[in-house]
């Protein structure tokens, strides 16, 4: 009897062992699979590439417009420094692009036609490369195909925070020549509504003085 | 005794699968979330052991946006590409990616570029020993929507699949 009852509490161990066994390797493989799971949930994009103005991030609305642009001293490609404070009494346009970025790349051959159309109302545009991975190599092959010839500025993870954080690209702001954001862009626009806003911009402020332009040519990359 | 050993029995049966149910149910907690463009529909696959076969990585890109594809038509543009890490007794392949669909952000640009949206499913060409494998990786893309670009993203994925 005594044999016999050991054997049982034997049989219901082995089997309590083979399920506790069977459930914990259940329970690691629905662990693994929740991980991998974990990937689906994604969270909706801040107003992505809503060609209306946007300051990024989830709030929609222009965070810099009607404030004073923040100010920034930066390189160009071939080493020089350029300050937006260079450009005081000038209408200029900050644009913030990346080499990845394919939208950027349709509206910079705009930017050059524009720049050069409204240079005589003392008009200039910054091109801020918001790429941490490019080489110089390559944002002078992206200037060369789209004909830029203004100034194209290496970024260093300030000037981006101090426009909004830029959650995508492109990011323009148009600053007038007080030093005052007339108006903040994001995502690729038509060629239209981008003249619209140098016109608006350059027309802020009572107009465009030439002072400094040579100066600010100077600047190039 | 018999009594005794068939409550026995039933009782240790019934506690393990309380227990399994308590740890199961614990596995409902909210996953956490991350900022990402495509979702990786895990699904657990099973595989010939010993020779070369394929597990399919299946890829949802989110409405109203796109990856660039794995010949995204310029050197400039961020291919989307995978990457896998070792893992014990899984030999891996070649990996073989979808093609592409031709895509353009304006009327007034030539340029098309070739992406990915909706569903894409990645193969990739693998020998694995039997029995159970996980296997690492990380997609690597960069989306866009129909104006703007976001920097590029690492969407890690966790592969399960049997040898048989």
């Amino acid at each position: 009897m005594k044999r016999s009852a050991g054997f049982l509490v034997l049989i219901v161990v082995g089997i309590s062992m083979m399920l506790w066994a069977g459930w914990h390797n259940l329970r690691e493989r629905r662990l693994a699979m929740q991980q991998a799971e974990a990937n689906h949930v994604v969270l909706t994009p801040a107003k992505p590439g809503d060609s209306t103005q946007s300051g990024g991030g989830e709030d929609d609305t222009p965070k810099l417009r009607g404030k004073a642009a923040p100010g920034f001293t930066l390189l160009t490609l071939d080493g020089k420094k350029v300050s937006l404070a260079d450009y005081k009494g000038h209408a200029v346009l900050v644009n913030f692009w990346a080499t990845w970025c394919a939208p950027c790349k349709i509206e910079m051959p705009w930017f050059e036609e524009l720049r050069v159309k409204y240079a005589g109302q003392g008009f200039e545009i910054l091109g801020l490369v918001d790429d941490a991975d490019a080489g110089k190599d390559e944002i002078a092959k992206v200037a060369k195909k789209t004909g830029v010839t203004y100034p194209l500025l290496l970024t260093d993870g300030k000037v981006q925070k101090a426009y909004g954080g830029l959650e995508y690209l492109p990011m323009s702001f148009y600053v007038d020549k007080n030093g005052v954001v007339v108006e903040e862009t994001a995502g690729l626009g038509s060629k239209d509504e981008i003249e619209a806003n140098i016109k608006k911009t350059i027309a802020s402020g009572g107009g465009a003085s030439a002072v400094g332009a040579g100066q600010a040519r100077a600047g190039g990359r | 005794m018999k009594r005794l050993g068939l409550g026995l029995l039933v009782g240790c049966g019934v506690a393990t699968l309380a227990a399994g149910a308590q740890q199961i149910g614990s596995l409902d907690a909210p996953p956490v979330k991350s900022k990402q463009f495509v979702q990786y529909a895990a699904e657990e696959q099973t595989l010939h052991a010993g020779k070369p076969d394929v597990l399919e990585l299946h890829f949802q890109v989110l409405d109203g946006f796109h990856v660039n594809s794995h010949t995204p038509n310029s050197d400039l543009l961020i291919a989307t590409r995978m990457e896998l890490q070792p893992a014990a007794g899984v030999k891996p392949g070649a990996v073989e990616y979808p093609a592409g669909h031709p895509y353009s952000f304006s009327s007034n640009t030539k340029e098309m570029l070739d992406v990915y949206s909706g569903g894409f499913t990645v193969r990739l060409l693998v020998t694995a020993v039997a029995g159970e494998h996980e296997v690492d990786g990380t997609l690597r893309y960069q989306a866009c929507d129909h104006a703007a670009c976001y920097p590029p993203k690492a969407l890690p994925v966790h592969v399960l699949f049997t040898a048989k």
